[in-house]
């Protein structure tokens, strides 16, 4: 188990060089022979040129527990996972554990690629801190575990990127720590590696009780793996708790979603002579107790618009739907009618069980008489779509633009 | 709440002076000799010679220093048959200069594994210093067989019983050069243009010591500044060791062995408290 209190660390930035001998002189002298607060007292380092990585972190993780670390880049997950692994020290503030601690910051650490695959496999398990019995006991297991089995004596500079990888992870995935610290090592390798890793994880953390801090972007393996999870914003702690609403909440508040625009005025609202856009919303229409969109999610679109000119004729609205590649999933349309000058309120619904998961942005195209373009209101919703597995296993990507529920019947016919 | 007996290990901003974790050290024995035999393998991979370079090495430098300080510069080598004169210095001057940069470096060489794991860092600069003992030994055995040589058809040679003491001489070389080393690796961490500076004034430090001379040619009034360095005392024992008519110095050896030991213990108490620090800045 481990317990943090009033963990900071504070990095200094800027040019290092000859200046910073002198300042360093400098700031000693100071140090030395005046008192901070003698007016005379000059200690060079501002806060300007310091970088806050982590503030007042404070948090306890019992024995057996899977803790996840959530997080935008430079939020400070990395320098926390650091600070506990003993590779840099804290500012402040003090860390207390119980049991060995091994750290996965990445895969690979210290391997030599002159060194044949069995060399680096004693060699890595000896930097992650595992005896030479130990290794040598679990040494067929690591080797059949990492698929590479005959080329266990060859350089591992001669290996393909993949063989590197999956022989790292297999002397990582040996480790016997009571306390084990993983960093995003997730990301790399292909999706049957993250698969076996996630297995391994999940296997480790069930059977033998151990304790693991777990950092990674992969919201699905935090949902499915951790017992609570912290989101880290800019060093501290945002939130902390359990999984799923810890998820749903950064999700929420990091994720650009644009899923409303009001313009109250008339004038300056987007549009043209013709139409003007007052309301642009995009409504999810949550099942039971969902937080977020996923693929089930019925989506009602509604927005109003002022038609101006007189001679609008006979106006069509259509609706398009992009993916993040700008690839179009479809485009539907309002029938053809015949407006008076007014505001016009339109709706359509995205059904559940039809989008598949990813992101997406819509625009809005306004069309006269058929085949005149009046005006078009691009971009003006985005969305992103979750995944969601019945099992709650972890698969690979669902193909597919869309994801519809059409089924698919077998039945026997014949012996 | 829980007690702090509760707790196994601690995490503190500040790293004391003193506890140095000597047993630590010993824990991770096992990662130290895979560091060396990784060097070892790593060091004939990627030369064109292979393995047989550290042979070739210090016979071609001795040639070297044969050619330029015996037969152009004249230098006096004492006596001794200039072959056998030269070879010793050249193999504890490569000795010491190598564990010294490797040691020195050490924040540098290895900051990507520092960077992702931990493990505790006196073990990477050590497993440089074994690395280059062995190869040394090497050296060391090939000047045997040579001086054996010699001696069998030179009679003006002869072993005295300080030869006993070669082992002594080794450990003190490679304690001066670990013991400096620890000291301005720190340094390196953080003012890299340091290294350019120290790589040279190393150069320069060879001159300093008496390797392609003897003592004897230094004025008497400059001698005690030559015996300060703990590198005379260890190659004119060596030379006493090897060549008995040559006159021994017990009195420079201890201060020299004094002088190691101190520089030793500032060596690791200093590394031990900027070791994690050093991370921060590198």
């Amino acid at each position: 188990m481990i317990k943090a209190e009033n963990i900071s660390k504070n990095y200094r930035i800027g040019v290092l060089g000859s200046r910073t001998v002198q300042e360093d002189i400098r700031n000693w002298w100071n140090r030395k022979f005046f008192l901070e607060n003698d007016p005379a007292f000059q200690f060079h380092q501002p806060l300007k040129n310091q970088i806050r990585a982590l503030k007042n972190i404070n948090f306890d993780i019992t024995h057996g527990e899977v803790m996840g670390f959530i997080g935008r880049n430079g939020a400070g997950k990395s320098t926390l996972l650091k600070i506990i692994s003993k590779i840099t020290l804290p500012t402040t503030g003090k860390i207390f554990g119980k049991g060995r601690t091994a750290s996965l910051l990445e895969v690979g650490t210290g391997f030599h690629g002159d060194l044949t695959g069995r060399e680096n496999i004693f060699l890595n398990g000896h930097i992650m801190g595992m005896r030479k019995k130990e290794i040598e006991r679990k040494f067929d297991e690591i080797v059949n575990f990492s698929g590479v089995e005959r080329f266990i004596d060859t350089p591992v500079k001669r290996y393909s990127s993949g063989m590197y990888v999956r022989l790292a992870f297999a002397v990582a995935a040996h480790l016997e720590p009571e306390i084990l610290i993983i960093d995003e090592v997730l990301a790399v390798g292909d999706a049957e590696f993250q698969q076996k890793c996630i297995n391994k994880i999940r296997e480790v953390s069930s059977q033998k009780g151990k304790t693991i801090l777990f950092v990674s972007h992969n919201m699905q393996a935090i949902r499915n793996l951790c017992h609570r999870a912290i989101e880290l914003k800019q060093g501290e702690i945002a939130n902390m708790g359990d999984p799923e609403t810890v998820i749903a909440h950064y999700l929420k508040t990091e994720k650009k979603e644009y899923l409303q625009q009001n313009f109250n005025d008339k004038e300056s609202a987007p549009g043209n002579r013709f139409i003007r856009i007052k309301k642009v919303e995009l409504i999810p229409q949550y099942l039971n107790d969902q937080l977020r969109i996923d693929v089930r999610t019925p989506l009602r679109i509604n927005f109003e618009f002022w038609n101006n000119a007189e001679d609008s004729g006979e106006l069509k609205v259509g609706v398009h739907l992009f993916n993040l590649n700008g690839d179009c999933i479809f485009d539907i349309n309002s029938p053809k009618s015949i407006f008076k000058k007014g505001l016009i309120e339109a709706h359509c619904e995205i059904p559940g069980n039809f989008l598949n998961d990813g992101s997406y942005y819509i625009s809005i195209l306004f069309t006269r008489n058929t085949t005149e373009k009046i005006f078009y209101f691009e971009s003006c919703l985005s969305f992103d779509v979750e995944d969601y597995r019945e099992t709650g296993g972890w698969y690979e990507k669902w193909i597919g633009s869309v994801r519809p529920d059409f089924p698919v019947v077998l039945r026997r016919i014949k012996d | 709440m829980e007690k702090n007996s509760d707790w196994e290990w601690e995490i503190k901003p500040e790293q004391g002076w003193f506890n140095l974790n000597l047993n630590e050290l010993f824990l991770y024995k096992d990662l130290l000799l895979r560091f060396v035999r990784r060097n070892i393998i790593a060091s004939y991979q990627q030369t064109i010679l292979g393995p047989f370079w550290v042979f070739i090495q210090p016979l071609l430098t001795t040639f070297v220093y044969f050619l330029i300080f015996r037969k152009i510069a004249n230098l006096s080598t004492d006596g001794i048959p200039p072959f056998l004169f030269y070879m010793p210095g050249s193999i504890i001057w490569t000795y010491f200069s190598d564990s010294l940069i490797a040691t020195m470096n050490t924040f540098v060489y290895n900051s990507n594994i520092f960077s992702k794991v931990y493990f505790p860092r006196l073990i990477a600069p050590l497993s440089d210093v074994l690395f280059h003992t062995f190869r040394s030994s090497i050296q060391l055995i090939l000047f045997l067989l040579i001086y054996s040589f010699f001696l069998i058809s030179n009679h003006n040679i002869m072993p005295s019983w300080v030869a006993l003491l070669l082992p002594l001489l080794m450990l003190l070389t490679a304690c001066f050069a670990f013991g400096a080393g620890l000291i301005i690796s720190v340094f390196t961490a953080k003012y890299r243009d340091l290294d350019n500076i120290l790589q040279f004034i190393v150069r320069l430090f060879m001159f300093a010591t008496p390797i392609v001379y003897p003592i004897s040619i230094v004025p008497e009034k400059y001698k005690i500044l030559f015996w300060l360095n703990p590198l005379t005392s260890v190659i004119e024992t060596f030379r006493s060791a090897f060549f008995g008519h040559h006159p021994i110095h017990v009195q420079y050896l201890l201060l020299s062995v004094f002088t190691v030991v101190t520089i030793l213990f500032a060596g690791l108490i200093l590394f031990h408290k900027y070791e994690i620090k050093a991370m921060d800045v590198i």
